[in-house]
Order: structure tokens, then C-alpha cells, then sequence
């Protein structure tokens, strides 16, 4: 029955706070930018204005078959990430399973833009694909590192581990050089300024998006919120100790998604193979001296 | 009919009969002379197989000429090994006959001379008979070169016989030398004396003069300069006899004079060298080779350099090696010339000529991974065992001689199948196909029938060939055979 | 065997009688009418018979000899089949069967030489049973030279450039082959003969260099045949050019031959303490940690060759290399979920690779091209071939729900856990340059635009398309329950001596972080389930658009200009990794070539002096010379 429940919540959870983060970002850029910013429920408005739309243009079963991906394999991996109270199915499937299962809606979205025909689309799969392997580099570093490091790569412990005595053993004070790595890395994969190559609208009609309308852009927007949580929960719990409860826990995802959001607002776009370059050369070397201190602990 | 050993001699004295009596035919008839060469040819091969069963029961048969018995008579030994190469000399000659079109009775003559010749050379027990038979055949095979009247000939068969009368001048040195040590040329004698007169500088000195004589028609490095070049401007039909069953008389001769002389740590191991280089060199060779003729040229001399590998492992392991090479190389290699007759020319040339003759393409196919050594083929088995020979006996030498004969198997194999990729690409449009008739092909067809044959039968011969190797790498028994009550 | 066999035959004599008549019976009637489903059925019966001896072998067999004997020149010549060799045997007949199943229909009537293909399939099954089965080192060189000539066969029969391909996979494969017969002679001379327990005897008396030799040797002979780097670059043209299903022969067994003989040679019978032992002096370097570099070069370095590639079938192949290095890495970890990663993922490659060959081949046979620039939007075309090669390349990337992130799971997982953070990282980064390729291979040839002269093309007949996604869905149903597959890895783990992996049908529980594919490919088919319920039942109905209403860039696309974005797919990491493609092992390559020709030259030259008689006796002279030193004329 608990596992049921956990079945359900996560993902609703996983969605509520995910509108709430995007929510952040726009009220973060709206006072850089000295605007008012969007209302409370904006992000609300937007989903439903999506899903109402009364011309819903698809381009194929594959493209239909895209969003149910994406969506799936969101749902999939929240359920596959312990937050406080919720460990769901982590016991079944570690950190490994779960970086894995986070590629599988983005297939997915690759696959849909590409069944639109789009030119502007693949490209943008294309770029998209490249900023992956650019950020996943250093990530992958960061993981193995810190999984040496626990001596486990189940999540549950990797939280039982770190909360053992207080921030003392959180992940980034054990290792944070790797801690450090795994922000740069975690900024890239949310493909904020100035690594939103794969967007890019001035230069390639948004990529992905091109072809999106209706219900399709509004599960884009859906799969954002999604984004912003798993990658903001996936870093506090292997860095930040995850959190007893969510009073604790919640303001530790925020934090790490605010960093990103408060940093992207001041660059501008690199160049493609400016991100993979940035991405080898600097979080990569770091996670790399990272890890240097890890094996040699 | 039981022959004994007095029949010894006819393999030697008959050919050599006919041939001084075939001029006097040929005046009559054309046809008559070659019939009657032929017939001789047959009946030395009938001869050497009757003798066969004699052989093998008393291990050989041993003949004194004249009535004189050995160290003093002129001494004719007889075992398996001898008459193996006999009946394979005979049929060689009879495989490859000269037809009608050629000019018939001076060729047959020679035909005739080599026969008589390369008999004496295996049948011989005596060095001084051996330098005699080797000169006929010398000479025989100079006429023979030469026999395809055209200009590269003439100019391949006297570089030859420069190369040859050197070595000749070399054998007989070394020939002198150990009578001058010894006082008898008479291999069992010899065999008795080696121990005490023939090691040492002089002995060795003696070694290397003689198989640097011998080694001319036994294609050693160095002094095989000569069978590139003759085996391309030689009628095909010579080449294949030359290069199938002659070179090996002479590495007969060589293992004779190891077995029974010098059995000398040294001795060997300038055998090995030589073989060695000349595996190398002949692979390297024949992989820059650009047309068939020479390719096959290289490839034998490489062969010979296997031989010889094989002959300077002690015991009967090394022995049984080499002879199972040489059987082996005497079946492909002519197979190989009578591809190489159609197929003239620079190789690439020859593109899309295996879709034209799929069966010659398929004979080659199987000549070349036979050649390389691919099993179940009879070629592999005797790699395997002079490798297996090699390793036992052990020693740096002849793990680095391994070594070289395993990376140049992959040479060997990039050079024959280039070709085979070449023979299988698509033909140019407009060019007259090349396409054998089933005549030019049979002797090839033949031959690799008897090799699938002898993959088919691999284990019966193998007994067979062990303990022929085992009798040929006795120097006790042989000497107690040709001296009977001596010590 | 369930059944009794007539003549006291042993289900291993049954299985290579099949396999010999198979090969005489289809290099006959190849090309008959019903000959390709002739070759179904006798391929479809070798491969029940390995089933039958799998639970043979399940019930405790043993290992199943065979009653073929033969002494040649005092070598016993005997084959028995143990776990090991029945586990990839199960590939091999399996891999034929399929293969065979997918000629039997129009690909083999439109082919010119069915028979040929037919014969050369049977071929490889017959010579690969005698190589499983071998029972000495003799036998497994002459199993291993069958196997290599018999592939060399299957290679060169479509002609034009697969005759260079082939020629250079012959050589690579007789140089390894050349190694492996040195390694068995230095057994012979340490050991005394050939056999397995004999070698196995003589192991503690040899010494360390000759240890060192004996695993260079085996580990460089069988390496070609699985193209570690740097005898990598003969593999992918070589299967590349073989015509469709001989190739998805090739890619799913043939290179996994040299896996076998390498566990076979190393782990069997030098064995995982034997090697550990084996240290480059003053560094601690093991000889495995060696071999396991390789591995991981192998992995990372053909993958990325792979990204850049513009044929279909040379991507797919350069990949194969690559995922033989997962397996290789994953075994030399020698712990139980190492080894069963390793293996695991044999079988698993095996059956998605398979699939992804057959679909790039069935796409070949309709619209006669495998380049990348000029296919593209066949998914409205040739819709179950898409998801064919779906399931494949989902495999390939190592993502879930397929197989092939569950043993790339536990190789990764093997890595971690014995703290090798270098290697691991090695595997992730060459999975992460996996999905970029194969997302670029389904794009170009399935997604974007339509070409024009594609509009009409159908989808590949069934004989086709059934066996690819039966392949497929072993690649799902494995995926989703991996216990089946560790199950049969199992049978081989236990021949290798290794401890056994413990296990369930969903996958395997540790301490560090289980692993349970019924849950993860539960929820993630029900998670889509939910996803599909959101986008049918919310929002407005869809309709389906063409592809010439999309809007690109401010100007619609036309039908008489098509825009597919394909040529050149990652021009931004092409311009920071090009760079880095120096082809220094072609140049290698190239230099052993050059190497050979002037060596050559060399004595050709020396051949055509014209001063032979005073060479000759320049020569006499210095053996004179040599003669008098070493018979103490000095002294």
C-alpha cells in the first residue's frame, strides 16, 4: 500500500515542486531584468492554455509516441529517487539505473523532433545531443567518484550515509571539489545560458520546439518542471545530504536550481563546440582532481 | 617379379643408356625416340616401386658395382627414402613430358640425362659417384633452361652455369678435403670416420664448401641467385620439374651428408641460417614479385629454405619435418607452374581470370592455403611438425628460425591470395578471356587431386613417413647395411 | 538429450552432422526454391539440439563429448563441449538460425549466389561447433584456422570492395592466427604436448618470461580476431560488405569467437591467480590491468570512430568493436557480476546487434543504399523495420527497457565495486558517444523528411521483418527478465570456474545497490501507459500534418526542396574531437605495408645481381671464415 502511494506521490510531488522551481526562475530573471514577473499561477495558466488549444497539429505516431515518452520517463525516474518519506523504488534500481532512465525521455524528445521533419529541429537534437555528451563527461566523473566514495550506489544509502553526522558528512564537505565539478556539470544539463545551445532561438527557431504546439509544447513544459526537480533532488542527494524531512530538503533543491538560474541571466550563448570545450576542459579537469582525491583517501 | 639388389642400378644405368642411344632413334623417327624416352621413364618409376617392398624389408637394399664390396666398390644404396624420390623424379618427368611440338629428341635426351642423373644423386653411396650424378644433372638442366630458344633463356641458363660451375669447383674442394681427412669417399665408411676425422675446422670447412656446392641446385641462399630467372624463362614444364622434384635430389644429398658426416652442432646450425635466410628472403621476395613465374620462383626457394630448417634439427623428428615438406612442396609447386603457363605475364593483369577457369582459380585457392599451411591440408601438417621439432629440440636458434617461419607465413599469404583476389575481381570489358584447356590443367587438376587425397589419408602417411624418417636418420644402420660384418 | 540417438551418437555428433550436412546440402540447393527455408529448418534443428544440450548440461552433464577421434602424427584429436563452449554455441546456432530465417524468403531469391551465402553460413556453424568444441590446443588451432577461413569465405563472396576487405581481414586473422600457433608450440615445448591438463600441469614449472609470452601470444592472437585496438581496422569493412544476414552472422558470433578463446586460453587454463601474479616489475601493473586498457581503449576509441561514420553498416560494425570491448573489460574484472556482465552481454549483443544489421539490410534491399546523407523519413515507409532498429539501438546505447543496459549495468556496477574509477569512466563515456551515434543513425535513415524517390518504397516482406523484431523482442523480453539470460550465462560461468553470480528473474541484489528489470521496465511501461492516458485524454484531438506543411525558418518547405538535416550530423563536436582522429594506426598499418614492399625490394634486388658468383663468394669466404671459428681454428 505504502508502495502504491509512493507510486502516485512521487510523481505529483515531483510535479508540484517542479512548477514551483520554474515559477523561481522566472521570478529570479523578472527582477535581474527589473520586471514585476509572472503571478503565482502562471506556470498553471501556461499548461492548461497548452492543453486547450484547440489545433493540435501532430506529425506522425512517433512524434505522439515521443510525448508519452517523455513523460514516462520522467514519471519513471522520480519514482526511482528517495525524497524524505518517499523512497519508492529506489531499493530496485541505484544512481546508475536512474542516470540511465533519465536519457530515456530524452530519446524520446530527440526522436519526436525528429519524426517532425523539421530541419531546424534536428538540428537542434543535434546540438542538444552534443551539450549531452558535453556535460555528461564530467558528470559521469562525478558519479563514479562519489559513488567510490560511499561504497554504494544505492541512493537510499548514499542519503543514510551522508546524514549519519550532519553536514559534516554531506557530500560536499567530504569531497567538494567532486561537489564543485557535479554544480558546474548540473548547470550544463539544464541548458541554461551559456550552454542553451540546443534552443538557441535567434539561431535555429528554438530548435526542439519548432514543430511543438498545443499539448505537445505543453508536455515540454511539463517535462521541464521535471527537469528542474530531478536534477535539483539528484544533486542535494548525493551532495547535500538529502534531507530528513522536507522542510529541510525542499530549500536544498531550491538552492541548487537557484544558483543555476541566478548565474545564467548574465552570459550569453557559446558557440557548440565552445560548450564542449568549457565542459572538457574545466568541470571535467576538476571532478578529475576530485576523484584523484577520493582514490587516494 | 622380385627384383633385388642388384636391380639397384637400373634406375641410374637405364636412362642413362637410353640417352646415349636416343640421338641414333630420333634420326629414324621423332615419335619412336620419344616413346621409347618415355617408356624408359615409365619403367625406372615400375622399377624404383618393385624395388619398394624389398626396401622396405630389409630397411634398403645395397649394391656393390663390380662385385666389389664396400669401401672399395662403387656402392648404390637403396632405402625408402631414395626410392621415394626416384618414383617422384620418374613421374615428375612423365607428368611434365615434352610433347610433340617441342623439339623432341634433344629435350628427351635431356629428359633422360636429368632422370639418370637426379637417381644416381639419392641412390649413391659414395661422394665421389654423388659429384658425378650431380654434374650430369647440372648439365642436363643447363640444356634444359635454355630449351625454350628465346634470348632471356640462353642468358638465364649461362648465368646458371656460372653459378654452378662455382659451385661445382666448391663441391669438389670440399669433396677433396675430406678424402684428404679421411682417405675414403665412401659414405659408410665415411659415417664410421666422421667422429674422429671430419670435426673440427677441416670438417666444417668441408661442410660448408659442399653445401654451398650442393646448395646451387637445392635453391640455398646464397647461391640460388640463379631460380628466378630460370624458372621464368624455362619452358613451364622444366620449371615445374626443376623446382618440384630436382632441388629437393640435391637436399637429399644435403640430409645424407648431415646424417651420416656431420652431425656437428656447427654443422647444423649453418644449415639453419642458410634455411632461415632463405625463408625470408624467398617470402619478401615473392611478395614484391610482380608476375606469377617469379612469385612461384621465391616461393620455392622459401621452401627449400623450410627444408633445410627442418634438416638441421637432429634427429628423426627434423628429418621426418623435412622430407614431409619437400613430399609436400614436390605436389604444389608444379601444380602451381602449370597455373603460372596460362597465366603469364605481370599479375595485374590477370584480373577477373578466375571467373573465366573457376577450376584453376579453385586449384590455386587450395594450392595456396595447402602452401600456407591451413589445416586439415597436408601443408599444415608438416609445418606442425617441423615446428614441433623445432620447439622440442629447443635452443635460440631455432625459436627465432620459428618465429621468422610463422611471420612469413602471413607474407606468403598476402602475396598468393592478392592474386587470388585479383582472380576473382571483375575483367576488364574487351579483353580476351584466358581460359585453360582441360590438357594444359590435367597435370595441375592431378596433383591436387593427390593432395586432397593425401589430406584424406593424412594419418596412414604420417605412420609411414615416421618411420621412413627413422631409418633415413639412422647413421648406425646405414653403415651396418653397406658394411656387412664390419665393425 | 531428452531422447536417445541412434548408433550411440552423443547429441555434440548429432549437432556436427547436421552442421556438415547443412553446409553440402545448401552449397547444393542453396538456391532452390524452398532452399532458404531448407536452411531455416536444418539451422532451426542445430539450434534445438543446443537447447537439448543445454538442459543436459543443466541437469549436471558435465561436459558432452563428441565421438569424432582422430590420431594424426601421434596427436589424439578429440572435441568434447563443456558450458563455455555450449554457450556460445547457443549464439552461434541461434545467430544461424536467425540469419538463415531472414534469407529464406525474397532476400534470397533476389540474391545472385544464394548458394553461396547459404553454404558459407552452414560453413562457419560447422567450423565454429569444431572450435567449441575443441578438446586441446592442436584442436583449437585447427577449430580457430576452420573458423577464420571459413569467415574469410562468407567475406569475399559479394566481390568489388569486399574482396579488399576481406584480403585485409585474412591477413590481420592469419597474423593472430600465427600468434596462436606460437603460443601453442611454447606449450608444446614447456608442457610436452598439446593437451588442456597437461599445459595446465606445466603452468606452476614455467617461468615468468614465459608466462609473459604465453599471454601476449594468446592475448594478441585472439585479440585480432575480436579487433582490440590497434588490430581494430580490418573489422568493420569486413563486415560491412558481407551481404545482410552473413554479416548479422558475423557481427552477432564471429569476433565473440575470439572472446572464447580468450577466456578459454587465459581464464581456463592459465587462469585469473596465474595472471594476477604476472606484474610489470617496480609498477604493480598486472597483466590483466594491461589487457583491461586495451579493453577500455577498445571501447571508447571505435565507438567514437563509430559517431563519425557515414554507412549505416560501418557505423553499426564500428560499434561492434567497441561493445566487445564491454565484454572483454567486464570478464577481466574476474569478480561473479563482472564475468556475468560480460557474458551477459554477449548474448545480449548478440540479439540486438542482429536486429540492427538485418533492419539497415532490409532498408539496403528497398532502396538499395546504406549512406547516411541519402536516406531519411522511411518511418512512414517501413514502419516495423523503425522498430526493429528502435528496440536495437535502445539496446546498443545501453538504456532502459532493453538487455543491453542490464549487463552494461553490472559491468559498470563490477567496475565501481572494485574501485577502478579510470575504467568506469571509460564505459560511461563510451556509452555516452554510443547514444549520440545511434540516435544520428535512426535519424538519417528513419526521421526527418522523405526523399522523393522513397515515396513509394514498402515495407521489407515478413520473412524479413519477423525475424529481426523476434529479435528484438528476445532483446526486450531479456531486458525486462534478465534472470533468463543469467541463467544460461550461468552454464558458462560455471565451466570458467568462477563463482556463480547469485540471481533472480529480475536481475541481481547487492549490497551496493541492487538492480530489479521488473520494476524498472514495469514502471517505466506503465509510467508511458500514464503518459499516453495524459495525451489522449487531455487537450484537444490531434491531427496528423505532411512533412512539406512544416514551417522552417521563415519559409515553408517545399516539395521540390528537400531540408533533412543529416550530412555532417554533430558539426560542433566534429570540429573539437576531428582533430583528434590522427589515423595514427592506419598510418601504423600502412608502414608494416611499406615496410614489406622495400624489405622486398631489398631482395628482389639481390635476386637480380648481376655479380652472383662473387657474392657467392664473398659469402664461401665468410663461412670459411665461420667455419674455422666455431671448429677452433682460433683457439
Amino acid at each position: 500500500m505504502t508502495l502504491l502511494a509512493d507510486l502516485i506521490l512521487m510523481p505529483l510531488v515531483a510535479f508540484v515542486v517542479g512548477l514551483l522551481l520554474v515559477l523561481m526562475a522566472r521570478r529570479v530573471r523578472a527582477k535581474i531584468e527589473r520586471r514585476v514577473g509572472p503571478p503565482f499561477l502562471q506556470p498553471v495558466y501556461d499548461i492548461v492554455k497548452l492543453y486547450a488549444k484547440k489545433t493540435q497539429v501532430s506529425h506522425g505516431v512517433m512524434h505522439d509516441l515521443a510525448i508519452m515518452m517523455l513523460l514516462g520517463g520522467f514519471i519513471t525516474a522520480e519514482i526511482f529517487l528517495p525524497v524524505p518519506g518517499l523512497d519508492g523504488l529506489a531499493e530496485h534500481g541505484d544512481l546508475i539505473t536512474l542516470v540511465y532512465i533519465m536519457m530515456v525521455p530524452m530519446l524520446g524528445l530527440a526522436l519526436g523532433v525528429g519524426s517532425c521533419a523539421n530541419p531546424n529541429g534536428s538540428i537542434g537534437i543535434s546540438r542538444a545531443l552534443t551539450a549531452m555528451l558535453a556535460y555528461d563527461v564530467p558528470y559521469v566523473v562525478v558519479i563514479v567518484g562519489a559513488c567510490i566514495s560511499y561504497g554504494t550506489t544505492n541512493l537510499i544509502d548514499i542519503v543514510q550515509i551522508q546524514q549519519q553526522g550532519g553536514p559534516a558528512t554531506w557530500g560536499a564537505a567530504t569531497m567538494p571539489i567532486l561537489a564543485f565539478a557535479g554544480l558546474l556539470a548540473t548547470h550544463g544539463m539544464l541548458g541554461k545560458e551559456p550552454f542553451e545551445i540546443y534552443i538557441a532561438p535567434a539561431e535555429i527557431a528554438t530548435g526542439p520546439m519548432t514543430e511543438m504546439s498545443g499539448k505537445y509544447m505543453g508536455a515540454l513544459f511539463v517535462m521541464q518542471c521535471f527537469q528542474l526537480y530531478t536534477v535539483g533532488v539528484l544533486y542535494t542527494t548525493m551532495f547535500l545530504g538529502g534531507g530528513e524531512n522536507w522542510l529541510f530538503f525542499l530549500p536544498k533543491v531550491f538552492a541548487v536550481i537557484f544558483i543555476s538560474v541566478a548565474v545564467t541571466n548574465v552570459y550569453g550563448r557559446y558557440k557548440t563546440d565552445d560548450v564542449i570545450r568549457w565542459m572538457w576542459k574545466w568541470p571535467t579537469g576538476i571532478a578529475l582532481v576530485g576523484l584523484a582525491l577520493v582514490m587516494v583517501r | 617379379m622380385t627384383l633385388t639388389a642388384h636391380h639397384v642400378v637400373l634406375p641410374v644405368a637405364l636412362p642413362l643408356l637410353v640417352a646415349f642411344l636416343l640421338p641414333l632413334v630420333g634420326r629414324l623417327s621423332d615419335g619412336l625416340a620419344r616413346l621409347l624416352a618415355q617408356l624408359t621413364t615409365l619403367a625406372v618409376a615400375v622399377i624404383a616401386l618393385l624395388l619398394w617392398p624389398a626396401a622396405s624389408d630389409g630397411g634398403a637394399l645395397v649394391s656393390a658395382m663390380g662385385g666389389f664390396a664396400a669401401p672399395i666398390g662403387i656402392v648404390f644404396y637403396a632405402d625408402k627414402l631414395a626410392l621415394m624420390f626416384v618414383v617422384a623424379l620418374a613421374v615428375g618427368l612423365l607428368l611434365f613430358r615434352p610433347r610433340r611440338e617441342h623439339d623432341s629428341t634433344k629435350v628427351q635426351t635431356l629428359w633422360l640425362l636429368l632422370l639418370a642423373g637426379g637417381s644416381g644423386l639419392v641412390l649413391s653411396g659414395d661422394l665421389f659417384n654423388i659429384f658425378v650424378f650431380y654434374e650430369i644433372t647440372a648439365v642436363a638442366t643447363y640444356g634444359l633452361g635454355a630449351s625454350a630458344h628465346t634470348g632471356a633463356g640462353y642468358g638465364a641458363s649461362l648465368r646458371y652455369l656460372l653459378l654452378s660451375a662455382l659451385g661445382s669447383a666448391f663441391a669438389l674442394l670440399g669433396i677433396a678435403l675430406v678424402y684428404a681427412a679421411a682417405g675414403t669417399l665412401n659414405l659408410a665408411d665415411l659415417s664410421q670416420l666422421a667422429g674422429e676425422r671430419l670435426t673440427g675446422p677441416m670438417g666444417l670447412t668441408a661442410f660448408v664448401l659442399m653445401v654451398l656446392g650442393f646448395g646451387v641446385k637445392a635453391e640455398l641462399f646464397p647461391v640460388n641467385t640463379w631460380v628466378p630467372e630460370v624458372y621464368t624463362a624455362a619452358p613451364t614444364r622444366v620449371t615445374a620439374v626443376l623446382a618440384g622434384v630436382v632441388s629437393k635430389l640435391a637436399m637429399v644429398v644435403i640430409l645424407r651428408l648431415l646424417v651420416l658426416l656431420f652431425q656437428d652442432p656447427a654443422a647444423l646450425g649453418f644449415l639453419l641460417l642458410l634455411g632461415a635466410i632463405g625463408v625470408a628472403a624467398g617470402e619478401l621476395a615473392a611478395f614484391r614479385s610482380r608476375d606469377l613465374h617469379r612469385t612461384f620462383a621465391y616461393s620455392s626457394i622459401a621452401q627449400l629454405g623450410l627444408m633445410a630448417v627442418a634438416f638441421s634439427i637432429p634427429g628423426h623428428a627434423g628429418v621426418l619435418a623435412g622430407i614431409a615438406v619437400a613430399l609436400h612442396h614436390l605436389v604444389v609447386k608444379p601444380a602451381f607452374f602449370v597455373l603460372a603457363d596460362r597465366w603469364r605475364g605481370e599479375i595485374a593483369g590477370l584480373t577477373g581470370a578466375g571467373r573465366t577457369s573457376p577450376l584453376a582459380a579453385g586449384l590455386f585457392v587450395l594450392l595456396s592455403l595447402s602452401i600456407i599451411g591451413i589445416p586439415p591440408l597436408p601443408g599444415f601438417w608438416a609445418k606442425l611438425m617441423l615446428f614441433k621439432a623445432a620447439i622440442d629440440a629447443g635452443g635460440a636458434g631455432n625459436l627465432t628460425a620459428v618465429a621468422i617461419i610463422l611471420a612469413a607465413t602471413v607474407i606468403e599469404a598476402a602475396y598468393l591470395f592478392r592474386v587470388v583476389g585479383i582472380l576473382y575481381g571483375t575483367a576488364p570489358a574487351g579483353r580476351p578471356p584466358l581460359r585453360f584447356t582441360l590438357g594444359e590443367l590435367a597435370p595441375g587438376l592431378l596433383l591436387g587431386a593427390v593432395l586432397i587425397a593425401a589430406t584424406v589419408s593424412v594419418a596412414p602417411l604420417g605412420d609411414g613417413l615416421t618411420a621412413m624418417a627413422a631409418d633415413s636418420a639412422d647413421a648406425a644402420a646405414y653403415a651396418s647395411r653397406v658394411l656387412p660384418g664390419g665393425n | 538429450m531428452p531422447f536417445a540417438l541412434p548408433f550411440d551418437m552423443t547429441s555434440l555428433d548429432l549437432l556436427m552432422a547436421i552442421a556438415a550436412a547443412a553446409t553440402v546440402l545448401l552449397y547444393l540447393f542453396g538456391t532452390a526454391r524452398l532452399g532458404g527455408y531448407l536452411a531455416t529448418l536444418l539451422h532451426g534443428a542445430a539450434l534445438a539440439v543446443t537447447v537439448a544440450m543445454g538442459l543436459d548440461l543443466a541437469a549436471g552433464a558435465g561436459a558432452i563429448p563428441s565421438s569424432l577421434r582422430l590420431t594424426v602424427l601421434g596427436q589424439q584429436l578429440a572435441w568434447t563441449l563443456d558450458g563455455l563452449g555450449w554457450f556460445f554455441l547457443l549464439l552461434t546456432t541461434g545467430a544461424a538460425f536467425f540469419s538463415s530465417w531472414y534469407m529464406a524468403g525474397e532476400w534470397g531469391r533476389v540474391q545472385q549466389r544464394a548458394r553461396i551465402q547459404h553454404g558459407t553460413l552452414a560453413l562457419n556453424v560447422l567450423t565454429m561447433v569444431l572450435l567449441l568444441s575443441a578438446g586441446d590446443l592442436l584442436g583449437l588451432f585447427i577449430g580457430w584456422e576452420f573458423v577464420s577461413w571459413a569467415a574469410f569465405a562468407m567475406m569475399i563472396q559479394a566481390g568489388g570492395p569486399a574482396t579488399q576487405a576481406a584480403y585485409r581481414y585474412m591477413l590481420y586473422a592469419l597474423a593472430g592466427a600465427m600468434a596462436l600457433f606460437a603460443a601453442i608450440l611454447v606449450v608444446h615445448g614447456a608442457a610436452g604436448g598439446f593437451g588442456f591438463d597437461q599445459m595446465r600441469a606445466a603452468l606452476p614449472d614455467m617461468s615468468t618470461g614465459m608466462l609473459w609470452t604465453l599471454f601476449a601470444l594468446f592475448a594478441g592472437g585472439f585479440g585480432v580476431k575480436m579487433a582490440l585496438v590497434p588490430t581494430h581496422l580490418w573489422q568493420a569493412p569486413a563486415y560491412s560488405y558481407t551481404p545482410g544476414a552473413s554479416s548479422a552472422f558475423l557481427n552477432a558470433v564471429s569476433a565473440r569467437m575470439g572472446l572464447f578463446a580468450l577466456i578459454l586460453s587465459l581464464v581456463k587454463l592459465i587462469g585469473f591467480d596465474t595472471l594476477a601474479g604476472l606484474r610489470i616489475p617496480m609498477t604493480g601493473i598486472e597483466s590483466t590491468d594491461i589487457l583491461a586498457w586495451v579493453a577500455a581503449i577498445t571501447m571508447v576509441v571505435p565507438t567514437y570512430i563509430a559517431l563519425m561514420q557515414t554507412d549505416a553498416r560501418m557505423l553499426l560494425t564500428w560499434h561492434g568493436i567497441g561493445q566487445g570491448g564491454y565484454m572483454l573489460l567486464g570478464i577481466l574484472v574476474a569478480t561473479p557480476l563482472g564475468v556475468a556482465g560480460g557474458l551477459l552481454h554477449v548474448f545480449n549483443y548478440a540479439t540486438y546487434q542482429m536486429a540492427l544489421i538485418l533492419a539497415v539490410f532490409a532498408v539496403i534491399h528497398r532502396t538499395g543504399t546504406a549512406d547516411l546523407d541519402e536516406l531519411g523519413g522511411l518511418i512512414t515507409r517501413m514502419p516495423l523495420t523503425y522498430v526493429a532498429l528502435l528496440m536495437g539501438i535502445i539496446g546498443l546505447a545501453g538504456l532502459p527497457p532493453m538487455n543491453g543496459f542490464v549487463s552494461k549495468w553490472m559491468i559498470y556496477k563490477a567496475l565501481i565495486v572494485t574501485q577502478q574509477p579510470l575504467l568506469s569512466i571509460a564505459a560511461f563515456v563510451g556509452t555516452l558517444g554510443t547514444i549520440l551515434s545511434v540516435y544520428k543513425l535512426i535519424h538519417n535513415i528513419f526521421l526527418g523528411q522523405l526523399r522523393v524517390e522513397h515515396r513509394e518504397i514498402r515495407e521489407a516482406p515478413w520473412s524479413m521483418t519477423l525475424p529481426m523484431l523476434v529479435l528484438a523482442g528476445i532483446g526486450f523480453v531479456t531486458g525486462f527478465a534478465p534472470g533468463l539470460a543469467l541463467s544460461i550465462v550461468d552454464q558458462a560461468q560455471a565451466a570458467m570456474g568462477v563463482a556463480l553470480l547469485p540471481h533472480h528473474l529480475g536481475g541481481v541484489v547487492l549490497a551496493t545497490g541492487s538492480l530489479n528489470m521488473l520494476w524498472v521496465v514495469g514502471v517505466l511501461v506503465g509510467a508511458i501507459g500514464v503518459g499516453a492516458l495524459i495525451f489522449y485524454v487531455l487537450g484537444n484531438r490531434r491531427f496528423e500534418t505532411h512533412q512539406y506543411d512544416n514551417y522552417a525558418g521563415g519559409h515553408f518547405l517545399s516539395a521540390d526542396i528537400r531540408y533533412h538535416f543529416s550530412h555532417e550530423f554533430y558539426p560542433g563536436l566534429a570540429r573539437v574531437i576531428g582533430p583528434w582522429y590522427r589515423g595514427w594506426v592506419v598510418r601504423m598499418e600502412h608502414g608494416l605495408g611499406v615496410l614489406a614492399e622495400v624489405s622486398g625490394d631489398l631482395w628482389h634486388g639481390v635476386f637480380r645481381a648481376a655479380y652472383t658468383p662473387l657474392y657467392v663468394l664473398i659469402v664461401a669466404v665468410l663461412g670459411l671464415f665461420w667455419a674455422g671459428g666455431a671448429g677452433g681454428f682460433g683457439s
